[in-house]
């Protein structure tokens, strides 16, 4: 088959086509795999649920989601009976932008679990985030320098940085620079200060003290 | 026999990454972990495959002058099929490789050897040139994340092989990724010679 | 405030080029000689911003409406490759020294991945706006921002190699090697930047 001319009208009549062609294979192939997206968002949204409130992935519970000033509220019941409520929070202030936590309160006030949902965090530093606040402590304290800290990695110093089944009515949680008892995660306090805050906002919501937020934002700094 | 010299090609004699250094910026970005260079590696593959495929059926109905507009929207339609495909049965692996899958489409990679190869040849040929610099690509981009993660985190794939006293987190980090990169360039020249 | 804020990040904290890993193809093919990295690098701002602003219209004029986000990719590749032709048709007639100064330059700027990546990120608003809510504006001072750290990083680089083609290498590190390993002492040198944009919003606050 000899090759086509680059006239105007053989141009255009390519072009047109091979659009077409692909805006409408584009479509179809959407239109599949839309509802897929969905439902695997939604399953992830439960997976997260279940698991910040410590219930069996199989266990069948009822979610009712309603939103407060634009936080998102999961109130969850098992067979009738309020078993605990979580609460999606984020925090703008990370070290690569926003952080999203899903947070879970059982009645007393006490935080049950969190899941870091959306971060863009450097990987094996403030990435760290996931893991980092439900794990008890790490061994001895290592004097380091700063180049071997570069090099080398931290060794994690002694401290508590779990915040599992801690009530923040005793108090706000703050990393240990600020004057509180959580440990920033090992070289990364701004993503741990984003972190923490967002909890802290998630628990004003879930007390309902929503006014508290938005003064909480603007004077905390 | 013609068709394996095409795919061997691109493994080793003009491995897209070692030897013609195309496509750089999914080569340093993904590269965090060996699975992360692996995936963007057959993610990649499998857009070179197809657009190679298609451009070589296509070749002769394509003007001359507008065969790069067209490849380029071949090249880009194949790259959204695979952002919904991912999206939709491997979200985890979507959301780490996050905004380097549509930035497949800029690769130099895919729009150079539909040029280079697909304007010129036949389907089948066509197909093992894609096959061959897709995997060649793979390959490069799953040892440079495996050698990172390895120094950095001490694992390969998630498997911890060195002690945490020696993991030097900045391999893992930006800088790492072009002095790996670098050294292993400089391997891949002394054996090829 | 926050605008600044965004500048020193996206300079030097988050470089495009360094940390980000956009835009490698031109940092690591047209920075042997400084002159011809700041064509490149004046080049780049020049498309960014116009790219920037023409695709993010284009998202939330058209894609949007029509639900019609599953095109973004397609839409952005061929809006960003017509737009560097017609800047090179335009320039070619407005402004020849322009031309003369950045048209070698122009058609390798449609397959930079740093145009078509901060396109997409302004578009969708998921890039770091310091707090400030994603719009045109924010989306068009992250661009320049970005573009300018793109230009910084390359001169720069293209500093270091001038300096490196005159000093004897190892014969199996000579060439892109070696200046490999100069870019990743560069962006380590760039690390030291971490977190200083925090640091600064923490002060005046």
């Amino acid at each position: 088959m000899k090759k086509l001319e680059s006239s105007l009208k053989n141009m255009l009549l390519v072009l047109t086509l091979v659009s077409a062609v692909a805006a409408f294979l584009l479509a179809s192939v959407n239109k599949m795999t839309s509802s897929t997206i969905e439902k695997i968002n939604e399953e992830a949204l439960s997976a997260g649920i279940k698991s910040v409130l410590n219930v069996g992935a199989d266990e069948q519970i009822a979610v009712t989601e309603k939103e407060v000033d634009s936080y998102l509220v999961y109130e969850v019941t098992r067979e009738g009976n309020w078993i605990g409520t979580a609460v999606k929070s984020t925090d703008k202030s990370g070290f690569g932008g926003d952080i999203e936590v899903l947070v879970g309160f059982n009645e007393e006030g006490k935080i049950l679990g969190y899941e870091v949902l959306k971060h863009a965090e450097t990987p094996g530093l403030g990435a760290r985030a996931g893991e980092w606040f439900r794990t008890a402590t790490a061994g001895e304290v290592k004097k380091v320098g700063v180049l071997s800290k570069i090099f080398f990695g931290n060794p994690d110093p002694a401290g508590s940085h779990n915040i599992i089944g801690r009530d923040i009515a005793e108090g706000e949680l703050k990393v240990s620079k600020d004057g509180g008892d959580i440990d920033a995660i090992t070289a990364s306090t701004i993503t741990s200060r984003a972190f923490l805050n967002a909890v802290n906002n998630a628990y004003k919501v879930f007390k309902g003290n929503v006014s508290d937020v938005n003064s909480g934002a603007t004077t905390q700094q | 026999m013609n068709n394996l010299k095409v795919f061997l090609n691109g493994l080793i004699k003009e491995n897209p990454t070692f030897v013609l250094l195309l496509g750089m910026c999914p080569t340093l970005g993904t590269t965090s972990s060996a699975l992360n260079g692996m995936s963007m590696g057959l993610a990649t593959t499998f857009v070179l495959i197809c657009s190679n495929i298609v451009i070589a059926l296509l070749k002769n109905l394509i003007p001359d002058k507008v065969r790069i507009p067209a490849y380029i929207v071949v090249i880009a339609s194949f790259v959204t099929l695979l952002q919904m495909l991912m999206q939709a049965y491997l979200p985890s692996l979507y959301a780490s490789l996050g905004l380097f899958i549509p930035l497949i489409v800029v690769n130099c990679i895919i729009l150079g050897r539909a040029e280079a190869f697909a304007a010129k040849n036949t389907a089948l040929p066509s197909l093992f040139d894609g096959l061959g610099m897709g995997l060649g690509f793979t390959w490069a981009l799953t040892l440079l994340g495996a050698v990172r993660e390895l120094l950095g985190t001490g694992a390969v794939f998630g498997f911890t092989l060195l002690p945490s006293s020696t993991n030097m987190l900045v391999f893992v980090l930006a800088p790492g990724a072009f002095i790996v990169l670098g050294y292993l360039i400089a391997i891949v020249n002394k054996i090829k010679k | 405030m926050e605008y600044i804020l965004i500048f020193i990040s996206a300079i030097f904290v988050n470089n495009v080029v360094l940390s980000q890993f956009l835009g490698i193809c031109p940092f690591l093919g047209v920075s042997k000689k400084v002159e011809t990295a700041k064509g490149m690098g004046l080049a780049v701002t020049f498309v960014l911003v116009i790219a920037t602003i023409v695709t993010y219209l284009l998202q939330i004029w058209v894609l949007n409406p029509f639900n019609l986000q599953y095109l973004q990719t397609i839409v952005f590749i061929l809006v960003i490759a017509a737009l560097v032709q017609m800047v090179e048709i335009v320039l070619k007639k407005l402004s020849p020294s322009l031309y003369q100064a950045l048209g070698v330059f122009l058609p390798l700027i449609t397959t930079n991945c740093c145009i078509l990546g901060v396109a997409i990120l302004v578009a969708n608003g998921t890039y770091n706006g310091q707090g400030l809510e994603p719009s045109l504006l924010t989306g068009v001072i992250f661009a320049l921002a970005t573009a300018l750290g793109f230009a910084l990083s390359l001169i720069v680089f293209a500093g270091l190699r001038e300096q490196l083609s005159l000093i004897r290498v190892p014969k199996g590190m000579d060439g892109m090697p070696i200046a490999l390993v100069v870019a990743g002492l560069l962006a380590l040198a760039f690390m030291g930047f971490s977190g200083i944009d925090k640091g600064i919003a923490l002060f005046f606050s």
